[in-house]
């Protein structure tokens, strides 16, 4: 019998010791796994938000950044409006590629719910929006004929709720007029799909809000200087330049004090884990005591004993890492769903996203800490006298 | 083995759920205040998600467009459709239910709403969304009361497609606003639509 088959037997003798230590190996290896597929699914997600876009940055009037950035990725209220002039300054600059002006309004609908509630609808210019954003696809119709038409487009979960397909009539809040449903658009994973369309002109007349823009998409030249371009925008009057990049950094900095401390507590079921490893094995090895002065009467050499302890630590390790990744795969999505809502904001996308480098460092990571804290328990077994062993009374 | 293969396909199956139900349903805004509202002596409730294709696919859609006199429409009423029933406590007695529909409107999607008693009788209606021209008139209190003490029999030979037919309690039912017959129609359907799936959920299984 080699050492590696008494190592595994001895596994199977304290069935409860076992499951108990792999069940902590598996939970931390869970939470390991868990927060490095959400480091990195969250970035990723979030540049896929800011990429589907569909420009780099985005004039809006002065205001909060923080309800700036919501306001784009999210759908805010409170909105702030600047004048529609704003776009032939901006668009004859040379470093502008494509501009697509863009009015945000919610309106209170007394209609919607028992007590009523906000619906935002979104101004759109169909000649330039449909470009910076080509990924949009329709699963029924397509844009508007025009942009002053009473007209709509909707995104998918706006449609699915509102139950319409192309050619049905919608009402709008604020307008007793008639609107015709011309587009359907395809299920994207963003803010998109429970958006309401409407062609730019009509929503600044329905709402009295002609010549007044929310929003202005900008899209760069390739060779564009992004940042001195940044700077000649922050001399117009009354507007905010919020680049792309800033609001990625405002959003990432907000979810990095979030993941210190979750990194923390994933530090702690580190240190738990291995102390754990270390005390069921050092427990076993008093437990065995006499066992191990027999082994060694009977030509066991310190290396055998040592070797045999490390081995079980090493099974027990591997095996708590393999189900702890197996789980934190099959549960991600759960995982994702918890996550998204304790979040205050959560791109759209795959919050956790566990590949084969996130799978190995964490199984390296969580096997190495365990053999390291079956170290101890092994030099302690391995330094067992035979005769004193045998003479304890345990 | 068979045991280990059976947890594990336990567990794959809860890690997709959330992905299984993509289709739109119909929940209560605000379950715990309205369970309140329509059962103030209720202790507790349990929400439990139904669709026809996980309950009988085919064959139970059709049982059910039978039943219903009318074919599923358009894009969003669909066999995978989650419902959404809500089953209404006082201490560990079944007081009730709560059970509601999206229906196809002129303007917008109905979310139409029925409280049950214990025997499938409707004690409350309400729209929990409504999009109309003349939805003062359809949210009153004049046109709800008039599907209070309704039940399926009452709508059994009601008709949607043709608007025709049902109970002398179902003739009587008027629609509060002439110039929208659509939508009037529309919430018929839905309130035959209800009953239908709620005698499927739940009283088909225990008084039958």
């Amino acid at each position: 019998m080699t050492v590696f088959q008494i190592a595994y037997k001895n596994l199977f003798r304290r069935k409860v010791h076992t499951c108990f230590t792999i069940l902590g190996i598996t939970l931390s290896t869970w939470v390991l796994v868990t927060l490095l597929g959400f480091n990195k699914g969250y970035e990723n997600s979030l540049n896929n938000d800011i990429n589907g876009m569909g420009f780099q940055i985005v004039l809006t009037a002065k205001g909060c950044p923080y309800e700036a950035a919501t306001l784009m990725l999210k759908g805010g209220t409170g909105l702030r409006y600047m004048p529609e002039d704003i776009v032939k300054n901006v668009s004859s600059a040379k470093q502008v590629e494509q501009t697509t002006s863009m009015l945000m309004h919610a309106e209170f609908d007394p209609n919607k719910g028992e007590n009523g509630g906000t619906t935002v609808f979104m101004g759109i210019d169909p000649s330039t929006y449909p470009l910076m954003k080509p990924y949009l696809q329709f699963k029924q119709g397509g844009w508007f004929s025009n942009w002053s038409e009473n007209e709509i487009v909707l995104g998918f979960e706006a449609a699915e709720l509102e139950q319409r397909e192309v050619g049905d009539l919608m009402l709008i809040a604020g307008s007793d007029k008639e609107y015709k449903v011309v587009g359907v658009l395809s299920r994207t994973g963003t803010q998109d799909d429970g958006m309401i369309f409407l062609p730019l002109k009509t929503v600044q007349k329905i709402f009295d809000k002609e010549g007044f823009l929310t929003m202005l998409g900008i899209r760069l030249n390739k060779d564009a200087n992004a940042n001195a371009f940044e700077e000649e925008l922050y001399k117009l009057p009354d507007v905010q330049v919020v680049s792309m990049a800033q609001v990625k950094n405002t959003i990432m900095s907000l979810v990095s004090s979030a993941k210190a401390i979750v990194f923390s507590i994933a530090f702690i079921a580190f240190l738990i884990a291995m102390f754990g490893i270390l005390n069921t094995v050092l427990m076993s090895v008093f437990e065995r005591y006499q066992e191990i002065g027999i082994l060694k009467s009977m030509g066991a050499l310190p290396k055998d004993v040592f070797e045999m302890i490390l081995i079980e630590t090493s099974l027990l390790c591997s095996i708590g890492s393999i189900i702890g990744i197996i789980f934190s795969i099959t549960f991600s999505k759960i995982s994702e769903f918890i996550i998204r809502y304790f979040l205050p904001f959560a791109p759209s996308g795959n919050l956790i996203d566990i590949d084969l480098k996130i799978v190995i460092v964490s199984f390296a990571a969580i096997t190495l800490i365990g053999i390291t804290g079956g170290i101890y328990p092994a030099l302690k077994g391995a330094k067992i006298r035979p005769l004193d062993a045998i003479r304890s009374e345990n | 083995m068979k045991k280990f293969l059976f947890a594990l396909f336990l567990i794959i199956a809860a890690g997709f759920y959330i992905q299984v139900f993509s289709a739109v349903g119909c929940d209560l805004n605000d379950p715990d205040r309205d369970v309140k509202r329509f059962f103030p002596q209720s202790t507790s409730y349990k929400t439990d998600y139904f669709s026809i294709s996980k309950l009988g696919g085919d064959e139970l859609l059709k049982e059910v467009e039978k039943r219903l006199d009318d074919k599923f429409q358009g894009l969003y009423e669909t066999i995978d459709v989650p419902y959404t029933l809500y089953t209404i406590f006082k201490d560990k007695e079944i007081i009730g239910y709560i059970h509601g529909i999206n229906q196809k409107g002129l303007y917008g999607g109905l979310q139409v709403f029925l409280v049950y008693d214990i025997k499938g009788t409707v004690k409350n209606f309400y729209y929990q969304k409504l999009t109309s021209k003349a939805a003062k008139e359809f949210r009153s209190e004049n046109f709800s009361k008039q599907f209070m003490e309704i039940t399926l029999n009452d709508f059994k030979n009601y008709s949607p497609k043709t608007a025709q037919g049902g109970s002398s309690k179902v003739l009587s039912i008027k629609n509060p606003n002439t110039d929208d017959n659509v939508d009037f129609q529309a919430t018929l359907r839905a309130v035959k639509k209800n009953l239908i799936l709620t005698d499927i959920f739940v009283f088909s299984k225990k008084i039958k």
